[in-house]
């Protein structure tokens, strides 16, 4: 039996083998459970991001004026330079967002002082289909009183 | 503000106490950052400074860490930060960087993380499963923070984090598990792919990127945008029931399948862990597995729960060493560490048949 390999990083015993091909050429590296969980290799959510970001792109097309961060930086890093990245990156994450994350839009709270506008929309559309629900239901007490439900959210959502 | 007081907090002992035969405690974890400012991984070093200052004064003003204790990464010896891990006040990413800090509450229920990934990682860790009291405990925390620090949000994408995969509600709500009857009747990978398909991740003992010993596992939800809180809760609370459920199954099938078999297998643990004079980290967490099964199954006193959970963190590297004094080398950890097992369990009884 051959002798176990070592972590490329330290002196461990390596657990995790990664080989990756960059232009036909064949690199492996072989990684301790811990030097391998530092790089997030064993992690399947920052693993996806890694292959989506490490697709060879273009050069900087995309600099946040706020923080310099570009588009090339996050390729490298996988996360962004500062909140006002995300105006600046948001459409190109776009496909990003919904192979990570499915959904493309938030619909939790919001900070104290800030209308959390995603939760009211997300009741909106719920009770617009529970109306149309009652209405076919011919439960027209219900659907009365989702009528008034639905003009107050619709206020909300859109102050005169 | 020191590791040792927290090592010798009263509450320490409470915070210790109360977890289940199957979860041992919930968790709770935001994602804030503030507004305008450079996240850590690309912000300057004299910026990270003043950001963890920053953050630091508006948390120390909040009724939640009156006298709690703060704890910059900078200051803390490699030990003791080691210890705040093994305890899951810190996570590995912070405790490794030099310019984050710790808030901890007085009762160590409630922990913020300075400058980790995100500016602010605000977690509330509760022994047993206790999925909406500490929901409610992080949601007064973060509505206290947002009324001291102006907190990056949009409107369509809600918290603005560093990473894609956060995004949204920052939310990470987890369940600390312990398996052991899924583990020994081989199911767990089954159990691991289910969970995975449906949305939920299943990691180790200390988060990302750790083995399970211990047969120990954190479950938590992977997506945070476009679902509220609520559903996320939900999700979780769901397939946490359902996984209890199928871990009391499968110990009563093992029990009752292998008999005596079975009741050997716990008190050969115990066996050794009375009487060995040098146990490694994994061999004791393992051991341990089995006591808690026995005190789950009335083998052993259900009462003696807590001291085993108590033993998994003391077993571990840091606390060993800490609680001796002074760094030590593996030898001399599992020689620690076999004699701090062979004390705790002295007063303890037989392991006798399963009685629940």
């Amino acid at each position: 039996m051959s002798l176990p390999l070592k972590c490329s990083l330290c002196a461990e015993v390596a657990t995790v083998h990664l080989s990756q091909v960059v232009g036909g050429k064949v690199t492996k590296v072989h990684l301790c459970e811990a030097c391998a969980g530092k790089g997030g290799a064993v992690d399947p959510a920052v693993f996806q991001l890694a292959d989506a970001l490490h697709a060879p792109g273009p050069p900087a097309e995309l600099t946040c004026p706020q923080c310099g961060f570009t588009d090339v930086d996050f390729r490298k890093r996988g996360r962004l330079g500062c909140p006002a990245c995300w105006e600046i990156f948001g459409g190109a994450l776009s496909p990003l967002l919904v192979k990570v994350q499915h959904e493309s839009a938030h619909v939790g709270r919001a900070p104290l002082g800030v209308a959390p506008l995603g939760q009211l929309r997300q009741r909106l559309a719920a009770a617009r289909t529970a109306m149309a629900a009652a209405i076919t239901a011919e439960d027209y007490e219900v659907a009365a009183r989702l009528r008034d439900e639905i003009a107050g959210l619709e206020a909300a959502l859109n102050p005169a | 503000m020191s590791v040792q007081e927290i090592l010798a907090d009263d509450h320490d002992q409470a915070r210790a106490s109360g977890a289940q035969a199957v979860v041992l405690s919930t968790r709770i974890r935001l994602a804030r950052n503030l507004a305008g400012q450079p996240f850590p991984g690309w912000a300057k070093a004299p910026q990270r400074l003043e950001i963890t200052e920053r953050c630091i004064t508006a948390l120390t003003e909040l009724p939640r860490f009156r006298r709690g204790h703060v704890l910059r990464m900078a200051q803390q010896t490699d030990l003791d930060r080691a210890v705040l891990v093994e305890r899951h006040l810190v996570s590995k990413e912070l405790a490794s960087g030099q310019a984050g800090a710790a808030v901890i509450s007085r009762d160590q229920t409630c922990s913020v993380m300075i400058n980790e990934e995100d500016h602010l990682r605000v977690q509330v860790l509760r022994p047993g499963w206790h999925l909406r009291g500490t929901w409610n405990l992080a949601e007064q925390l973060d509505d206290a923070l947002a009324g001291s620090l102006p907190l990056a949000f949009s409107e369509s994408l809600g918290y603005l984090t560093a990473c894609p995969t956060n995004v949204g509600t920052g939310l990470r709500a987890s369940a600390m598990v312990h398996l052991p009857g899924l583990c020994l009747s081989g199911q767990m990978d089954k159990v691991t792919r289910a969970l995975g398909q449906d949305g939920l991740a299943v990691r180790g003992w200390l988060g990302e990127g750790t083995e399970a010993a211990g047969n120990i596992f954190q479950i938590s939800n992977q997506q945070t945008l476009g679902l509220s809180e609520d559903d996320i809760l939900k999700h979780l609370g769901y397939w946490i029931k359902h996984l209890v459920e199928q871990e009391w199954n499968a110990r009563r099938k093992l029990a009752l399948d292998e008999g005596d078999k079975f009741v050997d297998r716990l008190a050969r643990s115990f066996g050794v862990l009375r009487h060995a004079r040098l146990l490694s980290s994994a061999e004791a967490m393992n051991m341990l597995s089995h006591l808690r099964l026995a005190c789950d199954l009335g083998c052993l006193p259900e009462a003696l729960r807590d001291q085993v959970d108590r033993l998994l963190i003391e077993g571990q590297p840091a606390h060993v060493q800490v609680r001796h004094g002074s760094a030590l080398d593996s030898d001399g950890r599992d020689l620690r560490r076999a004699a701090v097992m062979r004390a705790a369990l002295q007063a303890f009884p037989e392991v006798g048949p399963p009685t629940a």
